[in-house]
């Protein structure tokens, strides 16, 4: 194993915390390098000296706004298979519509093998509390969302927010906010539209104009699972 | 009133505690600075967007340890998207050695004294590395400046001047200890 105290290059140690600041170190100097930073304290305060140094480099670095989806794909990474209380209490529901899907899914393949024609989605979302019964409907050939309310009042000064869970345990993604009045229409881009059939909406009741943080913070008024129809 | 420091430093106190609100809004008030950091490494958009997603799993993953390590908070945050668009960079250039541009030394010039607005705004740190840099032969800053933000290894240095490998080693090491007596004066 040789350190850099081994060769005939300037700076010893010292030279080599910078070298292991800026990644130039050699790949088994590197290993050395790392065995003698865990023990030696003067080593680690010169590469601590160092990283802050060197971090002042990216001062003139522009600030740039990433993408507005971006941290809802680090979430979906971090926190995609728990999910939040909120979501955990209703999770025996979900469950039983995804059952309820599955039996959907499997009568779908073994009554018919066309898949040209994707068919439209529905999903009845009730909330017996509040007698309040919206209808969900998907339509493919537009890449729609709509719902409809058939019956309940909208609840005065607050909003009620749609969220898609395209897979359980995925994070709940906001499609927007269920009209006051008259049908909702919701275009929807086509990397949900792929995974909105078999995907969960439910409704959340949230502040005016909707969650503010991306997450659902009011009561989960209902859960329903998007499936085909026989018509 | 609280600084940016002491906020972003109580935002990943919390975040090592697993609260995701701080999270977030540890992530709204340092994920443009991050983003930049991570294009300016690698020089694409997608590949950024990766290695910010990178960046953000690691903070959550290892925000206990920011105390045991004595960076400041954005040192530490800055050296994580750093590091993590290198590898991402690396991985992109796998065995191959990345071109690289010609580092020049009849062409460069030593970069201009920061003006006395910029020095009230920028750190200490990075006045004091500013002016110790400025010391170093152009090219040779250059070379630093390659390393830190592009990711150059030795092989791509020697390259970019047309030097061999351990002279630019050794001239690099050279400029790096002189860089550190200027520091510590």
């Amino acid at each position: 194993m040789s350190g850099p105290e081994d060769t005939d290059l300037p700076g010893g140690w010292e030279a080599a915390a910078a070298e292991y600041v800026l990644g130039l170190l050699p790949e088994d100097e590197l290993r050395a390098f790392e065995a003698r930073l865990s023990q030696d304290r003067d080593l680690q305060q010169d590469v601590e000296a160092w990283s802050e140094y060197f971090a002042a480099l990216t001062d003139p670095v522009e600030e740039v706004a990433p993408p507005p989806q971006l941290l809802r794909r680090i979430e979906d990474r971090l926190f995609g298979r728990k999910r939040p209380s909120l979501w955990q209490q209703i999770l025996p529901y979900l469950l039983g519509a995804v059952a309820a899907a599955a039996i959907a899914w499997a009568a779908m393949f073994s009554g018919m093998l066309d898949f040209r024609n994707e068919p439209d989605l529905w999903a009845d979302l009730e909330t017996p509390s509040r007698g309040l019964v919206l209808l969900a409907h998907y339509a493919p050939e537009s890449q729609t969302f709509m719902m409809q309310r058939e019956a309940g009042d909208y609840p005065a000064g607050r909003s009620l927010e749609i969220w898609m869970i395209p897979e359980e345990g995925d994070t709940p993604i906001s499609l927007g906010l269920v009209a006051e009045d008259g049908l909702t229409q919701i275009p929807v881009p086509q990397e949900l539209a792929a995974a909105m059939d078999g995907a969960a909406i439910a409704i959340s009741e949230e502040e005016p104009g909707g969650s503010p943080t991306g997450v659902a913070q009011g009561p989960i008024l209902s859960i329903a699972q998007m499936a085909p129809r026989d018509e | 009133m609280t600084t940016p420091q002491a906020e972003i430093e109580d935002l990943i106190a919390r975040t090592a505690m697993g609260d995701r609100a701080a999270f977030r809004l540890l992530y709204d008030r340092t994920a443009a600075k991050l983003f930049g950091v991570c294009l300016r490494v690698l020089n694409d958009r997608g590949l950024a967007e990766e290695a910010l997603q990178d960046v953000y799993c690691k903070i959550w993953a290892r925000a206990g340890q920011y105390r045991v390590n004595g960076f400041s908070p954005m040192t530490w945050l800055i050296t994580l998207a750093r590091n993590a668009a290198i590898d991402r960079r690396r991985r992109r250039d796998a065995g191959e050695r990345a071109r690289v541009a010609p580092i020049d030394a009849a062409e460069m010039v030593a970069d201009p004294a920061p003006g006395p607005a910029q020095q009230a705004e920028s750190r200490s740190e990075a006045q004091a590395l500013m002016s110790c840099m400025s010391e170093l032969p152009p090219e040779r800053a250059e070379m630093v400046r390659r390393a830190y933000l592009e990711g150059a290894t030795y092989a791509e240095l020697s390259d970019a001047t047309g030097v061999k490998l351990n002279t630019v080693r050794t001239w690099l090491r050279r400029s790096l200890m002189q860089l550190r007596e200027c520091l510590s004066r």
